[in-house]
């Protein structure tokens, strides 16, 4: 049994409160809409989608941990490092495509055997050590973020590689290319976590680790699993940051380290059940995106958007905090 | 502690087969202690066998060398004549034994079918066959337990019955069970609940399976078990075979080893002043108008089913919980609802009935806990004097006889029944007016129930006003001078013990429904 | 520290394990002292000191928030508040320095109280409602600084200026303002009632709270000590520097979870401490100072410091675990 904070009872009607999240956004896009005529067509959606990509995948590895961990911020399962991994391992690539001359090929599996590496120290001082992901993850970025600054000495890198540039501006049927192979990631992690066998002992270990142990589960190997899993999904998404950002730019992780958390707990707070879902954090990612690019098209000033993506991470879990403890 | 109707049929077909299962003259030490001295155990096909003991008998150590959690030092189990691997949880599983734990380790978010095929899930070449695990699982909770439950719905939806026998299906679904142990099942129970696991208990020995049936409420061992083993100090001290209604008391003096005499002390208060008024207090769909008043020096009973509002009635007297309309008055002044705090400033003292997670920090020693509610009566300047602490903590130790008697032993390593008193203790040391004990010997073993009724006794006798809310009539009876029936959030009745005996409080509890069976 | 220098060659693989944090610190300090000897030195072993004042200051109100069960992500918010709100007084405002103070700790007191609403009355998880706070406290300070570009202000009161570089019978004043923040934190959490209702608190609340502590009163009355503690830390760096510098004390929040946690491992209990967390503070400051000593790369020594800071937490966790 973990310590949560136990102050009171809510007072809060729950219905009200699960329907406030929901109510916000489709008034922001509405607002969003009326404000700036152009912000409800296709060339801006499909700029949403583009712009929501390193974050819905960066938010696939959290949901991920968080499913296998449990949702419980603090004893449960967080890991804060993908965003840093995911720096970590644009810098490598962007490193030896620009400075070393390497081919894409080689530069992209240096990234990624980075990624997945760092996922496994992220494993091992979770399973091995039992430090808490959330104290594990916090000390790791760090490491993973002072590493990339050696890598690029903390300097922007900017590249023009066709793998890049195909991948910022390429596309498939009419659809940017990096929205059809994100779409895919999001189709493998679905089907992976939501309707396959080891998905459903994933989510047992993380609802309830006591029932996982009795199913005959091996509690540490799934979680150990996740957090390689969500390294992994670091190094993806480090490719579209790259394709992004045109290049490796220091100092990005901590925007996507909120964009991540905002989009994945965001998911929760919309999904039926109340709980971290591959969708969720899909459709928190497109949600949080909408909400930027609508900000910008009425003219909002840059440096209040972290003010009010902050207000709405506590208006959400505040409101989903409230539902979820008058239904039990 | 007789059950109001006579069982049905203990005395079975099994009567004279040979053990299917035995555990034979096992033995287990720890440091300091040696928990199991060739203790033994044997069960036939088809038998339900009851296992007492108070607690640190040997049960629960006994139970996880069966399980394969511990390794016996000495002993061996055979299944049918051959020998098991005993220490190998695997092996145990593989050989057709399984465990119904106390506690229900259902994920909330899951379907019933998703829980129940956990490990051994239906997969096909597009992913998990969903629908033939809702089917294949109704079915299986039909057949084997009798019970219709819709494999969709989710765990958190449930009832706390629904739920225990969805655990008992997750155990059997591969139709490999030979053995099924079943450890205190109906803690969490209401009266019409048990009788519904009671049924599919039965519906599991018809088809033959040999089970171990643990709990420390004996009117349900002498109900439903065909025999009985009792232990004491690790080591068998009786069989009891079969097992009839009335063997409760023959089962209490094995168990204690003495005679206990009378569970229940003498009654030696008196009520006085009126002290605790509620008046017309409501919290739909939990309670509604519920007026009660209770003098000091008087010990007032609640009685109600689970579900029947009475554990969010005392959640709201004692601050945890907030009405929605309604005054609660203490002493004549308005107690501000919804805050703990605010409670404890009228001198009101909870002891709560989910003893590990809201009596006691568990982590923090024996002292620390006593002291916790009343730091400002040990400390000067809002500093803790350390040895006043100690000794106050000491004192009331040695007074409620909490053992150990080191009060630097942390919490966490006392027995329920020392739990329960350190509870008591802190109340105490506030010099609290008004009790509120929500179960106060839920999991508590016999000895320590007697000294804790003392206790309560001692309370009223002091002059505080005592409000004891159980799922216990017999100790309800044996205790309060009223009683007061809730039956889905309405005070029903208001009876007293010299009127009123165990089955028409049953009746009354559960409504007006014929008494059928017994209460937990 | 020599005795456990001599025995070095003696701990192999288990012995890290079993001396962990220790071996650590002794691995550091050797290695330290042979790149650089003037390490050393009686004037580097004060300079360690001094780079362990902030942090410190800022680890107390961590050690507090975590023996709550909690954690505060924005205690770094609540040192640029600190900061922010002693310089603009200071600066705009003309205010006498030790009103400046006041309105500085007042500042950090203002995002604790925030933290304090949205964890007891909006019952929002502390984790996510200080981040929460982080996100827009940061923001915040973008917004007021057009940017992010620090506001100086060269013509600080002397008192104020003091608070940083004064000194009293020889010893920093910014080394008594720390010492007298751990006397005061120590007394208040390892021998008051109120941390004895703390530590009751972060063990099991709900118990905490049937046993009738007024929980969301002392949750409240932990988060405004942190976020005013924090804002100490912020005027002893604004007068330090004779500037507010937006965002600046994010670099603190790491080192003092780091140190509650490596201090809670060396706690018999495992629970956060005031002298443990001290203990993790001038180790994390030892590091920082003997990687500076070294002459290494700037990117390469956050490289580092990240590195020695896992390694020393998991060895410390490792150690913890070994002991119970």
């Amino acid at each position: 049994m973990s310590t949560t904070l136990a102050i009171g009872r809510p007072q809060l009607n729950s219905a009200l409160a699960s329907v406030v999240p929901l109510a916000i956004f489709l008034a922001l896009l509405g607002y969003f809409g009326l404000r700036a005529p152009g912000f409800l067509e296709p060339a801006t959606l499909i700029l949403i989608l583009k712009q929501a990509i390193p974050t819905a995948v960066l938010g696939l590895g959290l949901a991920i941990v968080v499913i296998a961990g449990g949702d419980d911020v603090v004893a449960g399962g967080i890991d804060l490092s993908v965003p840093s991994i995911a720096v970590l391992s644009a810098a490598i690539i962007a490193d030896q495509l620009a400075s070393h001359g390497s081919s894409a090929a080689t530069a992209v599996a240096l990234g990624f055997a980075a990624a997945i590496a760092a996922g496994a120290a992220n494993a091992l001082l979770v399973t091995r050590v039992g430090m808490t992901p959330l104290l594990a993850t916090l000390a790791t970025s760090t490491a993973y973020i002072g590493l990339s600054k050696v890598v690029t000495a903390n300097r922007r890198i900017d590249l023009a590689d066709p793998l890049i540039v195909t991948l910022r501006d390429g596309t498939v049927l009419g659809l940017p290319l990096g929205v059809v192979v994100a779409t895919g990631l999001v189709a493998i992690a679905h089907i992976a976590v939501h309707r396959s066998r080891w998905g459903l002992r994933l989510q047992a270990v993380g609802g309830n680790r006591d029932a996982a142990e009795i199913a005959g589960l091996k509690v540490h190997r799934f979680l150990a699993q996740s957090f390689l899993i969500a390294g992994a999904f670091g190094g993806a998404a480090s490719l579209f940051v790259l394709a992004r950002g045109s290049g490796s730019t220091p100092g990005v992780a901590e925007t996507l380290l909120m964009e991540m958390v905002l989009a994945t707990f965001l998911g929760a707070a919309f999904s039926p059940r109340r709980v971290v879902t591959v969708w969720g954090a899909v459709l928190g990612a497109i949600l949080v995106s909408a909400l930027s690019i609508g900000f910008g098209s009425v003219g909002v000033d840059v440096f209040w958007t972290g003010c009010i993506k902050g207000g709405l991470i506590l208006i959400v879990v505040a409101a989903s905090a409230l539902a979820k403890r008058n239904r039990t | 502690m007789t059950a109001p109707v006579p069982p049905p049929t203990p005395v079975s077909p099994i009567a004279g087969a040979a053990d299917f299962l035995v555990l034979e003259a096992i033995s287990k030490g720890f440091p300091g202690v040696q928990a199991l001295d060739g203790a033994g155990l044997g069960v036939r096909a088809g038998e339900i066998h009851g296992v007492v003991g108070e607690n640190g008998a040997g049960k629960s150590t006994l139970i996880k060398v069966l399980a394969g959690i511990y390794r016996p030092d000495a002993g061996r189990i055979l299944l049918d004549g051959a020998e098991i691997d005993a220490g190998s949880p695997d092996a145990v599983q593989a050989a057709g034994i399984r465990f119904i734990h106390q506690e229900l380790n259902l994920v909330p978010h899951f379907t019933v079918a998703e829980t129940i095929f956990l490990g051994q899930e239906l997969s096909g070449p597009f992913g998990l066959r969903t629908g033939a695990m809702r089917r294949a699982a109704e079915a299986f909770l039909k057949d084997t337990l009798d019970t219709d439950i819709a494999g969709h719905r989710l765990i958190a939806d449930l009832g706390i019955a629904e739920r225990k026998l969805v655990q008992i299906a997750r155990a059997l679904i591969d139709g490999k069970a030979r053995v099924v142990v079943f450890d205190e099942p109906t803690a969490p129970l209401s009266h019409t609940e048990i009788e519904h696991l009671f049924r599919a208990i039965d519906a599991l020995a018809r088809r033959g399976i040999a089970m171990i049936y643990v709990s420390h409420y004996l009117s349900e061992i002498t109900r439903i078990c065909h025999r009985v083993s009792v232990l004491r100090n690790g080591r068998n001290v009786g069989l009891v075979d079969p097992v009839g209604h009335d063997d409760a008391d023959r089962l209490i003096s094995l168990m204690v080893g003495r005679d206990i005499g009378d569970l229940y002390p003498k009654r030696n208060h008196a009520a006085t002043t009126p002290w605790l008024t509620l008046t017309a207090l409501s919290q739909p769909p939990h309670y509604a108008d519920v007026d009660l008043e209770i003098r000091r020096g008087e010990i007032v009973g609640l009685a109600g089913l689970v579900g029947s509002g009475r554990e969010e009635l005392v959640d709201t007297i004692t601050g945890l919980g907030r009405p929605t309309s309604g005054r609660i008055v203490v002493d004549g002044r308005p107690l501000r609802s919804g805050s703990t705090a605010a409670a404890a400033d009228h001198g009101l003292a909870h002891v709560p009935r989910d003893r590990r997670n809201d009596g006691l920090v568990l982590a923090m020693n024996v002292a620390d806990n006593i002291n916790l509610a009343s730091l400002e009566a040990v400390s000067t300047g809002g500093f803790v004097r350390r040895s006043a602490a100690t000794t106050r903590a000491e004192q009331s130790a040695e007074a409620l006889d909490i053992r150990p008697k080191t009060v630097t032993t942390a919490a966490r390593l006392l027995s329920g029944g020392n739990q329960q008193k350190v509870v008591l203790a802190r109340g105490l040391a506030t010099g609290a007016s008004l009790f509120v004990l929500d179960e106060p010997t839920i999991g508590v073993d016999v000895g320590a129930k007697a000294e804790i009724y003392a206790l309560i006794e001692h309370l009223a006798a002091e002059g505080a006003a005592v409000l004891v809310s159980s799922s216990d009539p017999t100790e309800l009876l044996g205790l309060c001078d009223r009683i007061l029936v809730l039956v889905r959030g309405r005070i029903v009745a208001e009876v007293t013990p010299a009127t009123t005996d165990l089955d028409r409080l049953v009746a009354l509890t559960t409504g007006g429904e014929p008494a059928g069976g017994l209460a937990a | 520290m020599s005795a456990f220098i001599a025995s070095l060659p003696t701990l192999g693989r288990q012995g890290l394990a079993r001396h962990g944090f220790l071996a650590v610190v002794a691995v550091c300090f050797v290695g330290f002292a042979v790149a650089n000897p003037s390490f050393v030195g009686g004037a580097n072993l004060v300079n360690i000191l001094s780079g362990a004042v902030i942090p410190l200051i800022v680890g107390l109100g961590m050690t507090l928030v975590v023996a709550l069960g909690a954690i505060d992500l924005s205690v770094g918010i609540a040192l640029d508040f600190g900061s922010a709100f002693a310089i603009v007084v200071l600066k705009d405002y003309g205010a006498a320095w030790y009103l400046a103070v006041l309105i500085g700790i007042a500042g950090g007191a203002l995002i604790g109280l925030a933290n304090a609403v949205l964890i007891v009355r909006l019952r929002i998880s502390p984790f996510l409602a200080t981040l929460g706070t982080f996100f827009i406290g940061g923001s915040l300070q973008r917004i007021f600084t057009h940017g992010g570009g620090p506001i100086s202000y060269r013509r600080l009161p002397p008192e104020y200026y003091d608070i940083a570089v004064g000194e009293v019978f020889g010893i920093p004043i910014r080394i008594l303002i720390a010492a007298t923040l751990l006397i005061a934190y120590f007394l208040l959490l390892e021998r008051s009632t109120f941390g004895k209702k703390i530590h009751a608190i972060g063990l099991q609340s709900r118990a905490a709270r049937v046993a009738g502590l007024p929980v969301g009163r002392l949750v409240a009355i932990g988060f405004v000590l942190a976020g005013a503690t924090a804002a100490v830390g912020g005027l002893v760096a604004s007068a330090n520097l004779r500037m507010f510098t937006p965002l600046a004390g994010n670099a603190y929040l790491m080192d003092a979870i780091a140190a509650v946690f490596i201090g809670a491992s060396m706690h018999r209990d495992g629970r956060p401490n005031v002298l443990g967390t001290l203990t993790g503070v001038l180790f994390l400051s030892m590091v920082a100072n003997g990687l500076n000593l070294m002459g290494l790369d700037f990117n390469l020594k956050d490289a580092l410091s990240g590195l020695i800071l896992v390694a020393a937490l998991a060895l410390s966790i490792i150690q913890h675990r070994r002991r119970t």
